[in-house]
């Protein structure tokens, strides 16, 4: 039926009509702001990932925005998180991503350096009242892509209740990674093996880069290469190589059979080590009354590698034809008190401080932004957005680290395996 | 997953209606019988399990799917996640969400049954210059994956301004872009008689009325699976609505369900299970009312040589 000849036709026809829509995509306009009034309000396109809590809250935030400035409007949209990067990507490819959008730190390179989003430094963006420490986190060779909203640090979570149980007194806020180590043993040991010490910490990308940055060493380049060798790695997988295989350390297997919840979240291990952010999911998922953060243990007590992580940023679209009200957008996003009272902590601790002095926070709330007040004197500079193709690395160090705790892998051959995956990855996108 | 139980449950059941009696007793017959009987039942259990704890998880608290808990019912036995489902998200109503579904599953059946019938008819029973290149053609689209087209379609319905609207969802349905369909009713088309057309032409018949008064009544069950088929893809379909919809006011089932589950906040798995059962009741109920003429469309089609 089908021969040769007639297939080629088709690929051929195909093909031109391909190019023809192709060359549709790039003449799009390139005007400066257009502007609106309150008779004639000019519309923006704003979207954000989230569940129906945040749809919410977004809604109001809107709505308080509109009767401000009666001269814009914005038209709001959501999906969940693994769509919403499906859905950027066409767009982008299309010419047609919405003139403000939520971001996440780990595509901002990425769209960034394709000239995907505006330069929000030439447009009306009040950064005064942000951290100096924080806002390199939204640049790229100088350009600010993407204005935080709020920020995250990492931290060391635990159950007060399950450690009273067991006859454990709460940590006091400053470790050796000699004395993390052994208290995971001691909730194994006094549990008898039934509630873990924790998940097995070296296999979490961020607590290896807050080791790295304890001992003074940055985990990438700024040319975008790897500024730790294998060695830094072996030594970090042998941290808690004699943890492995014991009640201090919930087994990978365990793991896997709790996913999608954690094995925190299901009440299966005492501590965690993650973002201070994870608070509410926690306790909604472990039906646990209260939960505490600790700092991170550093072998430094006055280098604790600790940083606040934009854990969104706000961005326009380059193509954006309403740069003036986009810019008008975001800065309300960012700074308005009133976006703070509405928000709370639901998008991480407001980073902006005019918005975070203007918002009472209470409970679950107070916890995280105590947290971040108490880790202050640690801080230091965040890092630069994360290298082009970072989440493949995060996502592979994870599987390495876990078929470390299988035993399929030893420490030297988990540090090669994942050193050729990244080395390949680093010139793919170089 | 659907179209492929039936035919494979009913194998068994031919081998057994062709054994010979008289070669074996009766008493060998029923212990076969029965071993054959509880190996399917035993399949069934396996192959139900998931939609078992679907089921049974929709009634417990969140804090109870998942993770360490492995009973299949709890004592805190609730509705409340069916409270919390049909309460919808961001404003939305789940009823919305619904109709919308509906909407777009309806559509593509009428757009699919009207355009690949006509499409099917001329490439069977039409002879004009170019078929058979025509032809080819529309089966090459069936080789080309759908991921290759995403951007260029995006860009086509971007540049038209139809992009947020029902329209790149449904326009391909209305112009028998499925090539897959108009195949299938082009070749059962073949395999009726072309003598029937003739006598409808001896006595005067055009092709309109061809098409309506013979072809169509005799091709119910290739028209009956392609509902089917079209309405269960279009039910399921999320890469589409998700590219192509921006408010959530039109947004369909599948989008909607992925909205309890977030992992940078909290997950509501208990709301989003029990919207999934809600959101398999209405493909449930028809394929039970059709399946029957699913089997008969199937092996109508496909048995004949």
């Amino acid at each position: 039926m089908i021969n040769r000849r007639h297939f080629l036709t088709t690929v051929a026809v195909g093909t031109a009509s391909a190019a023809a829509l192709a060359a549709c995509g790039t003449g799009s306009s390139t005007s400066a702001g257009e502007t609106g009034s309150a008779e004639n309000p000019v519309t923006i396109n704003y979207t954000w990932w989230g569940n129906d809590d945040r749809a919410e809250r977004t809604r109001k935030a809107i709505a308080l925005f509109e009767e401000k400035n009666p001269d814009i409007k914005v038209n709001g949209n959501f999906t969940d998180f693994a769509g919403y990067w499906q859905k950027r990507a066409t767009e982008a490819a299309g010419g047609g991503l919405p003139d403000v959008m939520q971001w996440d730190l780990s595509y901002l390179r990425d769209y960034g350096q394709r000239n995907q989003l505006l330069d929000l430094g030439t447009v009306n963006i009040n950064t005064d009242a942000f951290e100096k420490s924080l806002l390199p986190s939204g640049q790229i060779k100088g350009k600010t892509y993407g204005i935080p909203t709020s920020t995250n640090a990492f931290a060391v979570y635990y159950d007060p209740a399950k450690l009273a149980s067991l006859g454990i007194a709460e940590p006091d806020g400053s470790w050796t990674y000699k004395e993390f180590n052994e208290f995971l043993s001691e909730v194994g040991a006094k549990s008898n093996g039934e509630i873990f010490g924790g998940t097995d910490y070296t296999g979490v990308w961020w607590m290896f880069n807050i080791w790295l940055r304890q001992n003074n060493i940055e985990a990438f380049t700024e040319d975008g290469k790897l500024g730790f060798t294998k060695d830094d790695m072996k030594k970090w997988w042998n941290q808690t190589a004699a943890l492995r295989g014991t009640p201090a350390i919930v087994s990978e297997e365990r793991v896997t059979q709790l996913a999608p919840k954690s094995p925190f979240g299901s009440n299966v291990t005492a501590t965690e080590v993650t973002w201070d952010n994870f608070m509410a999911g926690y306790l909604a998922d472990s039906g646990a009354k209260e939960l505490k953060l600790a700092p991170v243990p550093s072998d430094d007590p006055d280098n604790l590698g600790l940083f606040l992580k934009p854990s969104m940023l706000m961005v326009a679209s380059a193509k954006t034809k309403y740069k003036d009200a986009a810019a008008r957008f975001i800065d309300f996003m960012v700074n308005d008190p009133e976006v703070g009272q509405i928000f709370k902590t639901s998008r991480g601790v407001p980073a902006s401080k005019t918005q975070r002095d203007g918002t009472t926070f209470e409970g679950t709330d107070k916890l995280v932004v105590d947290y971040e007040k108490s880790i202050e004197q640690y801080l230091k500079d965040a890092p630069e957005p994360p290298i082009v193709g970072f989440g493949t690395l995060e996502a592979s160090f994870k599987r390495v680290a876990s078929d470390l705790n299988y035993g399929k892998l030893t420490i030297d051959g988990a540090a090669d395996a994942w050193f050729k995956e990244a080395e390949d990855l680093i010139k793919q996108n170089a | 997953m659907t179209s492929t139980a039936t035919p494979t449950q009913s194998l068994p059941d031919a081998e057994l209606a062709h054994y010979n009696p008289k070669s074996e007793s009766a008493g060998t017959k029923r212990v076969k019988s029965t071993v054959f009987h509880l190996v399917a039942l035993a399949l069934t259990a396996v192959v139900l399990y998931p939609g078992l704890w679907m089921i049974a998880s929709a009634f417990k608290p969140n804090s109870e799917i998942g993770g360490s808990n492995t009973s299949l019912w709890s004592n805190n036995f609730s509705f409340d996640n069916f409270v919390t489902a049909m309460d919808g998200i961001g404003g939305v109503s789940t009823l919305q969400f619904f109709t919308n579904s509906l909407i777009l599953a309806i559509g593509a059946v009428v757009g699919t049954i009207l355009s690949a019938s006509v499409s099917a008819y001329a490439f069977a029973r039409i002879k004009f210059p170019g078929r058979s290149i025509f032809f080819g053609m529309m089966i090459a689209t069936l080789l080309l994956p759908f991921h290759v087209v995403i951007i260029p379609q995006y860009i086509v319905f971007q540049q038209l301004g139809l992009v947020d609207t029902y329209v790149p969802l449904l326009i391909g349905k209305f112009l028998a872009a499925d090539a897959f369909f108009v195949f299938l009713m082009v070749q059962f088309m073949r395999n009726l008689p072309a003598e029937l057309d003739e006598a409808a032409r001896i006595d005067g018949a055009g092709h309109v009325r061809i098409f309506t008064s013979i072809m169509l009544p005799l091709m119910k069950p290739a028209l009956i699976s392609t509902s089917i088929f079209s309405f269960i893809w279009s039910w399921n379909d999320f890469l589409g609505p998700l590219l192509y919809l921006n408010t959530p006011d039109k947004y369909p089932l599948p989008l909607a369900l992925r909205l309890f589950v977030d992992q940078t906040q909290s997950s509501d798995y208990g709301a989003m299970i029990a919207m999934s059962v809600l959101a398999l009741l209405p493909v449930l109920i028809f394929f039970l009312v059709f399946q029957r003429y699913i089997v008969e469309g199937v092996s109508t089609q496909g048995l004949k040589g």
